[in-house]
């Protein structure tokens, strides 16, 4: 057995950290009220399919990278070539695109392995 | 410096403590078998109360240290308050503390296992602890309520605690970019998260648990709960005769000869060799009553 030489100790100016039950059994016992409400509470965050996500929904979005922000959301690409049509098609579906009327949704079907 | 102690030396550890020390790994083993189900990712929903990376294929459940800077980024756009997450920490701190990092946690168990490779350990001063709360104040929750989704503008990462763990860099990089490299895809993971990852690997030799002690910002937040937690450590005066072994054994460097419920502690119960301290419950009454039996 490995022994490090320690300096001298005092058994009698040692604190002998009383504990007492009660704050510990309070903490617990708020920390199991907390986590049934949190099994069963229904977050103000939207879902892709419509309807409230869970709160065990939320969780899972971030760690499938399923949060989708609404300031993220970009138009898409515009048309390659040099056809006028098509790229002035694209900039009139731009203009006429609304903003989309949610700020942040979950997406319960996503599945990125790796958000990170 | 001599030990004061003159039979100090042939102090032998007493059978509690014998047990526990031998008990330890293949506890943490089986907690594996927790933390990385074979069916992989069907808790994902739940957080768990140990240091894990959800990005890892075989994670069961979702990483509480992710989740809280995930619920941090939320707060410009919806204000949500993550119930579950302050329940799952909140009961398991106050029924036992720190004992999940010292005996559960997969990534302590990584550095346990690190540690025990023969190099001489380098000693870090107790102050070096409280790190884990500017980590938990700065990275885990104002960084990604300032920046929100956005994070730190480097390729595609949005939340910043993520980009600089090292347990997302073993746990789910590592696999990840050694696959890609066998099928011929090259190195996938960025060079600043191998980085840390040699980083960390490297320091793990040299120090004993650094995430842990340096860093972790959940086992900061668990060791909260050391002074009040149900699960404790006793100091028996009748036992102890001033052999320092408790000192002697610890490998997080706290004085347990002066204190030992303390927030450096990772309740891994070395200290308990000795004899005069002893792994207890808290009961209603005046006094604690022993968790295990001698």
């Amino acid at each position: 057995m490995q022994r490090v030489p320690q300096p001298p100790v005092n058994p009698a100016l040692r604190d002998l950290e009383r504990h007492d039950f009660w704050p510990g059994f309070i903490a617990a016992l708020i920390g199991i009220i907390l986590t049934f409400c949190g099994v069963r509470h229904l977050t103000a965050v939207d879902t892709v399919d419509g309807g409230n996500a869970w709160e065990t929904q939320l969780i899972k979005a971030f760690t499938f990278d399923g949060m989708q922000y609404a300031s993220k959301v970009t138009s898409p690409p515009p048309p390659r070539g040099d056809n006028p049509e098509a790229l002035e098609r694209w900039a009139r579906q731009n203009r006429e695109a609304e903003a989309p009327n949610w700020k942040v949704r979950v997406d319960t079907a996503a599945k990125t392995p790796c958000p990170t | 410096m001599e030990c004061p102690v003159p039979d100090c030396k042939q102090r032998q550890p007493n059978e509690l403590g014998r047990k526990l020390k031998r008990a330890r790994p293949w506890v943490q083993t089986g907690f594996l078998g927790v933390w990385l189900a074979p069916v992989g990712q069907w808790l994902h929903g739940f957080p768990s109360c140990v240091f894990h990376c959800y990005s890892c294929p075989l994670s069961s459940f979702a990483c509480p240290i992710g989740i809280a800077a995930n619920y941090a980024a939320l707060i410009p756009v919806t204000l949500e308050i993550p119930y579950l997450l302050l329940g799952v920490l909140l009961l398991v701190g106050a029924a036992s503390g720190s004992l999940a990092c010292g005996w559960a946690c997969p990534f302590g168990f990584v550095q346990d296992l690190l540690g025990k490779i023969p190099i001489r350990k380098v000693a870090l001063p107790a102050w070096v602890g409280y790190t884990r709360y500017a980590v938990l104040l700065g990275l885990v929750i104002l960084l990604p309520l300032i920046l929100g989704f956005k994070g730190i503008p480097y390729g595609d990462q949005v939340i910043s605690i993520c980009r600089l763990c090292p347990a997302g860099a073993l746990e789910a990089g590592l696999p990840a970019s050694a696959q890609s490299v066998m099928a011929g895809h090259g190195w996938p993971m960025s060079w600043l998260k191998t980085l840390i990852l040699v980083a960390f690997v490297g320091s793990a030799l040299f120090i004993h648990r650094p995430w842990c002690r340096i860093f972790c910002p959940l086992g900061g937040l668990l060791a909260l709960f050391n002074r009040i937690s149900l699960f404790h450590l006793r100091f028996n005066p009748k036992e102890c005769v001033e052999c320092n072994l408790c000192r002697s054994r610890c490998p997080m460097g706290v004085n347990v000869d002066q204190k030992v419920n303390v927030s450096g502690c990772i309740r891994c119960l070395e200290c308990s060799t000795c004899g005069a301290l002893e792994p207890c419950f808290a009961v209603p009454k005046e006094s604690s009553k022993p968790a295990l039996p001698k």
